[in-house]
């Protein structure tokens, strides 16, 4: 009577546990070794990620900006590539992509900062979400690009500007404060549409309003001194007044 | 502060740039190898606040969503619980009854809190969301498992669990299914249960059934060894185990003392006073 309701854990019941685990186990195994191809690639398109960014430091040394993005760019189609190799993985097990996002998802930010930085010195303006996919040959039902991935990495090319903005005024563009500054506070406004959670996403956000002032300053720092080419100098005093 | 300081000075700055546009123009556009027209300027603007308000919407739809899978998933938590202590409720005599009830909680559960997880977590938002839901499923395995063990002895599987959830949602849609890793994760706190329950089977002088417990636990914990490395996160299974190690040595203490002292549990067994052989007892906790 004791404990007796059931009967004896039969062979057969610790045999289907064993089989049940063992299944486990090999399913385990499988999403592991398609964890290290996916870790794979992920180093590849960090190390070219490296290259590009090597290559576009060079605009802090005042070199022409088509010369530096023409290299920049050639290193684009190797990561095209192997984003298409990413995908091609995760083919494999569909609708997993966010088991395994972890995995690439800090080289994809920087990819979108690189990017990100390339379009906005070749044409002034915000690379948008769906034109990083097309640049990376994405296509957003089978491997899209994470909306969270585009913003952090737009966060992060915003770091890169107070850098580019100090050196160019150094090599004499005194322009260049004024439009980084128009640029970088209609892209603070824009982030500021968004309700962000209490996440990395937001951490970087909050980051952004430190490179916004600093190009203030410089910009403060050039207008101040009557460098910047404007004849509108009246409507400028209230603006030095409040740096 | 900081903040404070840079946000005047935007509402101050922002409408300065179009000022000076027009007059600097020339310049700019000089300075700018790639001429971009100023009229484009605003134009690139707009694009950029279009863009910004998509993805507003999307980041709002998914908190949203995520947010009602967290509130989801600490329901099945909590319901999940009271299965738990109900089947903890059993003794000697209403065992039947008892888990009868434990049975009844547990399908609640399903239909009233599993369901609501259904339509949330179609296509990539299974594993997407998956750090707002597992808690709340772990809590459900556990509690299925538990159930399962006190009825049958046997452990209940992935599959069969899986195939119970299956009418919670109509073919036309994805059903819902516990993936691996919530499951493992489940059973590993299965086995801090399954202690609980042998220590108080021991008390009630049910040897027979805390020994089937500490076999099921061995096993349990034998198979999961080989499994831990594999998981995905294995840090937190690592902890796991090691909790899990704990409660299966507490079961074999506690087996070890009614067998080495035996004799003196004899005339206690099926009294009504449980209090006396917990004594020299492993802490329940």
């Amino acid at each position: 009577m004791t404990g007796g309701d059931f009967p004896n854990p039969s062979s057969t019941s610790s045999e289907k546990l064993e089989k049940q685990f063992e299944e486990f186990r090999h399913h385990l195994q499988e999403s592991g070794n398609l964890r290290e191809r996916i870790r794979a690639v992920a180093t590849e398109i960090d190390s070219v990620t490296r290259l590009i960014y090597a290559s576009l430091l060079l605009v802090h040394q005042s070199r022409p900006v088509a010369e530096v993005i023409e290299k920049a760019k050639s290193q684009v189609g190797v990561l095209k590539e192997l984003y298409r190799g990413l995908s091609d993985i995760i083919r494999e097990c569909p609708g997993q992509y966010y088991r395994y996002h972890g995995d690439w998802k800090s080289e994809t930010q920087t990819v979108v900062s690189l990017l990100a930085f390339m379009h906005w010195l070749e044409t002034g303006t915000l690379i948008l979400h769906n034109e990083v996919e097309e640049k990376l040959g994405l296509t957003p039902t089978e491997f899209g690009l994470d909306v969270d991935d585009y913003l952090i990495g737009i966060c992060f090319m915003s770091n890169e500007l107070p850098r580019y903005v100090v050196n160019q005024v150094t090599a004499g563009d005194y322009d260049c404060p004024r439009k980084v500054l128009k640029f970088l506070t209609d892209l603070h406004a824009a982030f500021r549409m968004l309700n962000l959670r209490n996440d990395f996403l937001r951490k970087k956000f909050d980051g952004m309003k430190y490179d916004l002032r600093k190009v203030e300053e410089v910009f403060y720092d050039v207008k101040i001194r009557g460098l910047a080419a404007n004849g509108d100098s009246a409507g400028e005093k209230q603006v030095q007044g409040e740096s | 502060m900081l903040f404070h300081a840079s946000k005047l000075s935007l509402i101050v700055m922002a409408p300065k740039p179009q000022r000076i546009r027009h007059l600097v123009g020339a310049t700019w556009q000089s300075a700018m190898k790639k001429a971009r027209t100023m009229s484009t300027e605003t134009e690139t603007e707009s694009s950029m606040k279009d863009a910004f308000s998509k993805y507003a919407d999307y980041l709002n739809n998914l908190n949203d969503k995520r947010e009602r899978v967290v509130k989801a998933s600490r329901d099945i938590t909590m319901n999940s619980k009271k299965v738990i202590f109900q089947v903890h409720r059993m003794s000697k005599q209403n065992k039947e009854e008892v888990l009868d009830k434990a049975v009844k909680y547990l399908a609640a559960v399903t239909d009233q809190y599993l369901s609501r997880l259904v339509k949330e977590l179609q296509g990539t938002d299974f594993w997407k969301l998956r750090r707002a839901y597992s808690p709340g499923v772990q809590e459900y395995v556990e509690a299925a498992t538990l159930c399962n063990f006190c009825k049958t002895g046997t452990l209940l599987t992935l599959d069969e669990i899986n195939a119970t959830l299956l009418p919670l949602s109509d073919p036309s849609v994805e059903p819902l299914q516990i993936n691996i890793l919530d499951y493992i994760l489940g059973l590993a706190d299965l086995t801090g249960e399954l202690m609980r329950l042998a220590i108080g089977r021991i008390s009630e002088g049910e040897l027979d059934f805390a020994e089937k417990i500490c076999s099921f636990v061995r096993e349990i914990y034998r198979n999961l060894t080989l499994i831990a490395p594999e998981m995905d996160d294995s840090s937190d299974m690592k902890q796991k185990m090691e909790t899990m190690l704990q409660s299966v040595m507490k079961i074999e203490n506690a087996c070890f003392s009614v067998h080495v002292r035996g004799s003196e549990y004899i005339p206690l067994l099926g009294s009504a006073d449980t209090s006396y052989p917990l004594l020299g007892m492993p802490d329940i906790e």
